[in-house]
């Protein structure tokens, strides 16, 4: 009962305030997260910092479209917490110690290799603060650090029992956030793209321009798994975030040189643990690098396929950041050229959704007015034709004359608004449109239409008219007995094929239809293509690259 | 008879209550919205209500759905949509439940307000009205169709006649021919198109719109 009240309570916020809501537990495993991978408060908060960031970014300051972000979210939850298992996996149970109760550091155990009787911490203890040689047994790992001071123990390798089931909790819950991350991923990516589309301009052209620059934070954050919290680390990374706001091609050109440091760095760690005359002996520390802790040939073999991944990286990023501005710097026209390009398809966007407003508002006024005027003076004309005596035929004629005037005046009206904005189109959309005009036709028309959404005014308007004139020339010219339409929307495009079983032979540039056709679709990047061989059939395609908009956030 | 009246602009609902006062109706409520709209339905539960297509909030096809959202709780609700256009899309979900006492006209027909009234009293009584203009297209859809191609000139004036929801009579009286004439009409009709004759005018006009709309 409680279960049931708090899932509907639940559900109603989620409702009102969008999936963005569930942002916050997933926020909260995910600061868990870092916090078991024993890293900083500050790490977590430029986490969160970046986290909030990158949604302001990408919903256009708009809460309620975060939800796109929740599976990137989960599924970056679920890697990390998987990292941290990785991380922790076999060091339960045993510990690397080293001790300065000889001549300087001295190793005295490997992992795996050598376990020590004591079953709990005070044990541990007695024998650490002992100077002699390591005792035979075996070991059980539950070792607060504040009790064996004499010894130099390595962090994060003593885990402390409780996490032993919580790692377990741990490997569960990364595992659910990484299945719904999964499953929620197909809808988020489309959903991402769409909102992307809705992104004010200005923000739009940094992420585009800063294209790869946006990865320099993530990858500098990358040091501090090498080189720890420290004051210049923290200054590192918010010069790297500075410089991604400000010169995000900068950015982008850093992105490759970083990866390549790090591999290069990364390679240095892994070569002392080479056998051979330059090996590093007893003394060696064990060093941690990204994933791993270099502390073994194993583990060194390990950090070595990580370093080879960051430098394919860098090299595959390469020829695309700082290969591509070299080549755009040769010739700066082509920047000049872009930013231009950019910027007239914004303004036509615009112009052709104000057109289509415009249009829409008439529409709206002609109902609201001069039509319902109409019929109102239609109606006060019958009442008026009813009041006149009989006797007087002439005024009888003249007012069912001006009857006949309005109702004829609302006909026109009618064509009128039908041409401009057609109302089924208005009220619900591409879809129905054009099942209306099918059923219009006077021909049997299979309509197959594939749209979860509702497009843009603009461009629904110009596909309805361009499968209107392509249905009319179907009917009129090519003598169809029946005609197939199929629109789909898919990958940000609109594909709309209308085929007939005509005559064929159609020719498109000798009619005007199909030119007008491919005007109106012209002004959305729309294509036509027309296969019409003589005896048919005759098949139409047209697309139009464009969004779709859910059913509940579309203005019309 | 109780009626209620639906039309978001103040000017023509005036004008339709005036009218239907006229005409004896009594009128239940005039509503503006399309929820005032179905509340008042549920609630009256009127012998008809007239209502316009395009209503707020949404200002698109809102007195449509409410009216179709009453009739799935109310089966039969009699209901008479008005409309500035009028599409046979619409045409067809009313249709869709085949209860009947169902109209749809467009605003123009209340100019001939005898022929309105006559309109509203059938959809009142279980009968189905549907717009000249919907008919039309509807033949002209299937024109091309073996068995209406088998109906001759008269025949198609009848059927037409018959699908807007007419009874024999007021058919007889349309064409200038005895009724006697025009039963033999529809006759031929029903077994041209291959439907079951029916003596009930409103199963008659289901029938002649569900063949006409398959």
């Amino acid at each position: 009962m409680i279960v049931l009240v708090v899932w509907r309570m639940l559900t109603k916020l989620l409702r009102r305030t969008g999936r963005w809501l569930l942002l916050i537990p997933v926020a909260v495993i995910g600061t868990a997260v870092f916090v078991l991978n024993l890293w900083t408060a500050s790490t977590v908060l430029l986490a969160l910092l970046l986290a909030v960031l990158l949604a302001l970014v990408l919903t256009g300051r708009r809460p309620a479209n975060t939800a796109g972000l929740l599976p990137v979210s989960m599924l970056a939850a679920g890697i990390c917490g998987l990292w941290t298992i990785a991380s922790l996996a076999g060091k339960y149970g045993q510990v690397n110690v080293f001790t300065n109760w000889t001549a300087g550091v001295q190793r005295i155990a490997g992992p795996g290799r050598f376990t020590l009787p004591t079953p709990a911490g005070s044990g541990a203890h007695a024998f650490h603060t002992a100077p002699g040689g390591p005792p035979a047994g075996n070991f059980q790992a539950v070792v607060p650090r504040a009790r064996v001071p004499n010894v130099v123990v390595r962090g994060y390798r003593v885990v402390p029992g409780h996490v032993l089931w919580s790692g377990r909790l741990l490997l569960l819950g990364s595992l659910l956030l990484l299945a719904i991350g999964l499953w929620l991923a197909p809808r988020a990516v489309a959903d991402l793209r769409e909102q992307y589309s809705r992104v004010p301009p200005r923000l739009r052209r940094w992420v585009r321009e800063g294209n790869w620059g946006i990865l320099l934070v993530p990858v500098t954050c990358f040091g501090l798994t090498v080189f720890g919290v420290r004051p210049w680390t923290i200054a590192v990374i918010v010069a790297a975030i500075v410089i991604s706001i400000r010169w995000p091609r900068l950015a982008a050109d850093l992105v490759p040189l970083v990866l390549v440091v790090f591999a290069v760095y990364g390679f240095m760690l892994v070569s002392r643990w080479v056998p051979g005359p330059r090996m590093g002996g007893p003394n060696l520390m064990p060093v941690r690098f990204g994933a791993v802790d270099v502390d073994s040939s194993s583990s060194s073999l390990l950090a070595g396929i990580e370093a080879s991944m960051l430098l394919a990286f860098g090299a595959w990023l390469f020829p695309r950041t700082v290969g591509a501005h070299a080549r755009r710097g040769a010739s700066g026209q082509e920047a000049e050229l872009a930013g231009r390009v950019q910027r007239l398809t914004e303004t036509r966007d615009q112009a052709a959704d104000a057109a289509t407003a415009e249009l829409r508002r008439i529409e709206r006024d002609l109902h609201d007015g001069a039509q319902a005027r109409l019929v109102a003076l239609g109606m006060n004309l019958r009442a008026l034709e009813r009041m006149l005596p009989g006797g007087s035929p002439d005024a009888q004629a003249l007012v069912a004359e001006a009857r006949e005037t309005s109702l004829r005046a609302l006909n026109d009206l009618r064509h009128l608004i039908r041409g401009i904005c057609p109302p089924v189109l208005a009220d619900r959309g591409l879809a129905h449109a054009v099942q209306a005009l099918a059923l219009d036709t006077p021909l049997p028309v299979d309509v197959d239409v594939d749209l979860p959404g509702r497009l843009t005014a603009p461009v629904e308007s110009a596909c309805y008219f361009a499968i209107a004139e392509v249905l009319a020339n179907a009917v009129k010219h090519a003598g169809a007995r029946r005609v197939h339409i199929r629109i789909q929307h898919a990958a940000r495009v609109l594909r709309i094929e209308v085929t007939d079983d005509g005559a064929g032979g159609a020719n498109p540039a000798a009619g005007t239809g199909l030119r007008g056709v491919e005007q109106r679709l012209g002004t959305f990047d729309g294509i036509v293509a027309v296969s019409s061989p003589p005896g048919g059939p005759t098949i139409v395609a047209m697309e139009v690259p464009c969004a779709l908009s859910s059913p509940k956030t579309c203005s019309c | 008879m109780r009626v209620v009246v639906a039309e978001d602009l103040f000017l023509l609902r005036d004008g339709l209550t005036r009218l239907l006062s006229a005409h004896g109706f009594q009128i239940a409520a005039s509503v503006d919205t399309a929820p005032g709209l179905l509340q008042a339905l549920l609630d009256q539960r009127p012998d008809v209500a007239v209502v316009d297509v395009r209503m707020p909030p949404g200002l698109a096809d809102d007195g449509l759905q409410a009216a179709l959202t009453a009739r799935q709780q109310v089966p039969g609700l009699p209901v008479l949509l008005l409309s500035q256009y009028v599409e046979q899309l619409y045409a067809r979900e009313l249709l869709a439940d085949q209860a009947g006492a169902v109209g749809y006209l467009l605003k123009d027909r209340v100019f001939n307000d005898d022929q309105f009234v006559d309109a509203i009293r059938t959809v009142a009584a279980g009968g189905t009205v549907m717009d000249s203009e919907v008919v039309s297209k509807l033949l002209g859809h299937r024109s091309h169709d073996e068995p209406m191609a088998r109906l001759s000139g008269r025949e198609r004036e009848v059927l037409a006649l018959m699908a807007e929801g007419r009874s024999n009579t007021a058919i007889a009286q349309q064409l200038f021919v005895t009724e006697k004439a025009v039963s033999k009409h529809t006759t031929s009709i029903f077994t041209k198109l291959g439907l079951a004759a029916s003596e009930d005018d409103n199963r008659r006009v289901l029938a002649v719109l569900a063949y006409l709309n398959s």
